[in-house]
């Protein structure tokens, strides 16, 4: 499925996609929408991408953060040492030319999904920290302009959008690769 | 007091830390704790055998009754005094039986939460607070049976005990939730307050069975028995505490508590008496035939418990009495006899009493503690055992078959206890047995200090002793005359004649012992047909059993996993639809058709079209991208009915299944029919049927519409409470959100198993 145009209009595409699936978590309070439907849009984002470009190049685009450390005089700089001495789950990825690649930050689907069911639970305990049961809706006094009023079932929608995504992901990532 | 009580709990955990810190160590620790909650206790014992009962409460589930609930009485106190003392005993003697073992921490945790949990049983008052004791003794005894985890004869005994005491705590609990229901009240103090209805009840015969199970599987009552001997493959410190002094007499204690509830009619009696002598033949024939110490004081514990119930069971005044003055010399001299078994077992490499010979020439300490713990079981002069037996014959004299089980009891155990005494440690040989190693002082302390407690109660019975049981006997017998006085002499009665008698006659009961051994070699064919083996054989026929089903059900084939679900829903539906007929007109449904819309034919049109279609095609993606077809025609359907975020929703997953199954498609092998023509049809068929029940289901729902509130409840309540227009999401995220939390739960199980399925897969080398 690697064609020129197809490729090109989803690296394009990708980010509407995503600003779109956001939109539609936020809009789902009051219109059509919602985290399990914006989760959706949002891995289809993904999806989308792997196709076009294999799940490799979406992981190191988007699920990655990487620092390139270069070689002065053939000794590995200063910051390496630092690095590696903090053991920030450093690994060696590429190894061309004068430069080293490390992956600082690696975010694999199922921390998203181990996020958002937290961030689902957390948010009904703030029911229970006020001393109300369980699940008990806290909203904030404001009324932002685009967003909307915010509050803990907002909260907890965002966690069901972290979970489908990373749930998604998880499988297609798993399938693509074999 | 509730503190007292539960701090066994913190102790416990933090026992593998403390020896990691401290190495053995611990054992100072641990063995501090039983210490300082029997002091604590014994400071309590003043009042309490004034008749004051100690309550604690902590409320837990209020609303349904579910409390932390203790009461401290005369019978509770006797239990936990033993419970502490042997609890010090044991956790020093533990730390010499098991020196080096890199487990100690663990074993120290397992002891501890026992100990707890055994003194949560004697104390619990409300029955749901006793339940959760009782079972927490079940599983502590089953990780303290299957301690050594490399035999597997442990592994199998541990599993063996946690079945039949956890399956009898079930029954127990079943029965004392008759009772409550029947009665209203939840703790023991309410259940005795309510005695008079209980009786007539008609749920009061299924509660006594229930109950009787319980604490007949806990005892080691026949046919429970059995679990008992195969449990001695624990460590024998664990034997000692567990499965002598403590737990099994937990069912002796339930059925005292109980007894002035239950004991009315004469099923008790008959029960109790006939269970009790039944167990008690039994525990005398069979110990009479084993040369294993630990399995010769197995079946001496099983039918001294046979003793106990027997007594319980004729619940007269001197009965009860002489039930609880048994019941603690059993405890002193049979947890003696067990750490002698088990410092013997540690020095000589081996239990067979065939092989050890004059063992007092190198253990003099350990041969005391052993005589005077065999002393107090013969039933010799000064000892607590004397008073017990004398109290048991009295009490039996009047019923001719009682005594003469209690006089059969007394023989074996005066032939048990000169064969553990004389015969083990003084009888001149000309070869003893050489130890492997010296004896420790961790080994022959604490069953010396048992020994002479032993020794001491008997003495001074009509003082502390006599007090603690009359405390006790206020709690079961409510008019308590206290005629009969715990004294050591009662002058030249004929009861002591008798007790003479069992002495003299033991004494050549025992010279017939290795005569009696070799005769039982043809007794063994017998225990094919014994519970034990009963226990075995059901137990891998229903592991065969399930192995069969599971192999049938579960194939590893979709379709049939679709085809089970699909017929036993639908089977379901028609049971309902059978058990409630209504009729239904299909007028209106029909004249409704009139109405339908032209572009909703078509959309019907195109689904039929499509599937249609679908059965002939023999290429994956024409399939594929038809299914997907079906699909979002079904969303626009929504969006035509007025559901946009359904249709979103189902647009959504219809484009994520295509890219998903185009991502599969090359690695799938070609398409294939394997199976047979009449398999196709088979499943046409299930389609239809299905595809009819559905659509019977949804004429009949449309049918009998119901006028509901909650469609204008969450109109109205959705903006104003939950600042949401649209109702659908608010229902998911506040209205409903716990259901929302379960499902998503359920989804992130479900991506891992998927992930877990897809990796196995491709590990085994197998198609993704």
């Amino acid at each position: 499925m690697r064609t020129l145009i197809f490729a090109t209009a989803i690296r394009l595409l990708t980010p509407l996609f995503l600003l779109f699936s956001v939109y539609i978590l936020f809009r789902g309070h009051h219109h059509p929408g919602g985290g399990f439907i914006g989760g959706l849009i949002c891995s289809l984002a993904f999806v989308f991408h792997a196709l076009a470009h294999g799940s490799e190049h979406t992981e190191s685009t988007y699920f990655r953060l990487s620092v390139c450390q270069y070689k002065a005089n053939g000794k590995p700089s200063q910051l390496y040492y630092v690095w590696s001495w903090m053991q920030l789950a450093i690994r060696k990825n590429h190894r061309n030319g004068n430069h080293k690649r490390f992956h600082v930050i690696r975010l694999r689907p199922i921390y998203l999904m181990a996020f958002g069911l937290l961030l689902a639970a957390g948010s009904g305990m703030v029911g229970l920290i006020l001393g109300k049961p369980f699940m008990t809706a806290w909203w904030l006094p404001l009324e932002l302009p685009v967003l909307g009023s915010l509050g803990t079932p907002l909260l907890f929608d965002t966690g069901v959008f972290m979970l489908v995504l990373g749930m998604v992901l998880k499988m297609v990532f798993t399938m693509k690769k074999e | 007091m509730l503190f007292a009580i539960l701090i066994g709990v913190l102790f416990a955990f933090i026992a593998p830390l403390v020896y990691r810190l401290l190495g053995r160590y611990v054992a100072i620790l641990m063995a501090l704790l039983p210490l300082a909650l029997f002091s604590y206790f014994i400071s309590l014992y003043p009042r309490v055998v004034q008749g004051e009962v100690i309550i604690a409460n902590y409320t837990w589930v209020e609303a349904l009754a579910i409390n932390l609930q203790f009461r401290l009485d005369g019978l509770s106190l006797i239990f936990v005094l033993l419970i502490t003392l042997f609890g010090f005993l044991i956790m020093i003697y533990a730390s010499a039986y098991l020196q080096g073992d890199p487990l100690l921490g663990r074993f120290y945790l397992y002891l501890t939460l026992f100990m707890t949990a055994m003194l949560g049983i004697v104390t619990a008052d409300n029955i749901f607070c006793l339940f959760l004791f009782w079972e927490l003794t079940s599983v502590s005894s089953y990780l303290l049976i299957g301690f050594n985890n490399t035999n597997k004869q442990a592994r199998v005994s541990a599993w063996q005990a946690l079945l039949v005491t956890g399956g009898g705590g079930l029954a127990l609990f079943a029965g004392l939730i008759l009772l409550s229901i029947a009665s209203g009240a939840h703790t023991f103090t309410g259940l005795l307050a309510q005695k008079n209805i209980l009786a007539d009840h008609a749920s009061f015969l299924p509660a006594f069975v229930l109950i009787m199970v319980g604490c007949f599987t806990k005892s080691a009552q026949f046919p429970f028995h059995f679990w008992l001997p195969n449990a001695m493959a624990a460590p024998t410190p664990v034997s000692a505490y567990l499965h002598s002094a403590t737990m099994v007499k937990a069912g002796i204690y339930l059925l005292a508590r109980l007894a002035p509830i239950l004991s009315g009619p004469d099923v008790w009696f008959y029960t109790l008496a006939g269970v009790g002598s039944i167990t008690a033949i039994l525990g005398a024939v069979v110990a009479v035939q084993h040369t294993d110490i630990k399995a010769i004081l197995a079946y001496t514990t099983i039918g001294a418990l046979g003793l106990l119930v027997m007594m319980l069971g004729i619940n007269s005044t001197l009965a009860i009495k002489g039930m609880l003055v048994f019941l603690v010399a059993h405890a002193l001299y049979k947890g003696t006899l067990f750490l002698v078994a088990g410092a013997i077992d540690h020095c000589m490499g081996t239990r067979n009493i065939s092989q050890l010979r004059c063992l007092g020439e190198h253990m003099i300490p350990l041969g005391i503690a052993a005589t005077l713990a065999a002393l107090s079981m013969a039933g010799i002069l000064p000892f607590l055992g004397f008073i017990a037996k004398e109290m048991l014959y009295e009490a039996t004299f009047t019923t001719p078959w009682l005594l003469g089980i209690a006089t059969l009891s007394g023989l074996v155990f005066v032939a048990i206890a000169l064969l553990l005494s004389y015969r083990l440690f003084w009888k001149k040989s000309s070869k003893p047995t050489p130890p492997r190693h010296a004896l420790s002082i961790g080994l022959y302390l604490p069953p010396l200090v048992l020994g002479i407690a032993g020794l001491t109660a008997g003495l001074m019975v009509s003082s502390v002793p006599s007090k603690l049981i009359n405390g006790a006997m206020q709690q079961i017998v409510a008019s308590h005359s206290n005629t009969y006085k715990l004294a050591l002499w009662h002058g030249f009665t004929p009861v002591f004649w008798l007790s003479i008698g069992t002495v003299i006659l033991g004494v050549s009961l025992y010279r017939f012992l290795p005569f009696i051994r070799i005769r039982s070699v043809g007794m063994q064919h017998m225990y094919k047909y014994g519970p034990d083996a009963l226990y075995h054989r059901a137990f891998e026929r229903l592991l065969h059993g399930a192995k069969t089903f599971i192999a049938k059900l579960q194939n590893g084939y979709l379709r049939s996993y679709i085809i089970y679900i699909i017929l036993f829903f639908c089977g379901l539906l028609l049971i309902v639809m059978w058990r409630d007929p209504s009729d239904i007109s299909f007028s209106q449904p029909a004249a409704s058709l009139n109405e339908t819309q032209l572009y909703e034919f078509v959309l019907v049109a195109l689904v039929i079209a499509a599937l249609i279609y679908l059965l002939g095609t023999r290429s994956r993606l024409t399939s594929i991208v038809v299914m997907g077809l079906v699909g979002y025609s079904a969303a626009l359907l929504y969006v035509l009915f007025g559901a946009p975020d359904v249709a979103a929703t189902q647009l959504l997953i219809e484009t994520l299944t295509v890219v998903i199954f185009v991502l599969l498609l090359h690695k799938l092998p070609a398409f294939t029919y394997l199976s047979h023509q009449f398999q196709k049809y088979k499943f046409i068929a299930i389609a239809i049927f299905f595809g009819a029940v559905m659509t019977y289901v949804m004429l009949l729902v449309q049918a009998r519409a119901v006028d509901s509130d909650l469609k204008k409840f969450y109109g109205a309540a959705s903006y104003e409470q939950a600042h949401g227009r649209n109702i659908v999401n608010v229902i998911l995220v506040d209205f409903r959100g716990l259901d929302t939390l379960g499902e998503i739960s359920v989804l992130a199980v479900a991506a891992i198993g998927i992930y877990a399925l897809l990796r196995l897969n491709s590990e085994k080398g197998g198609k993704p």
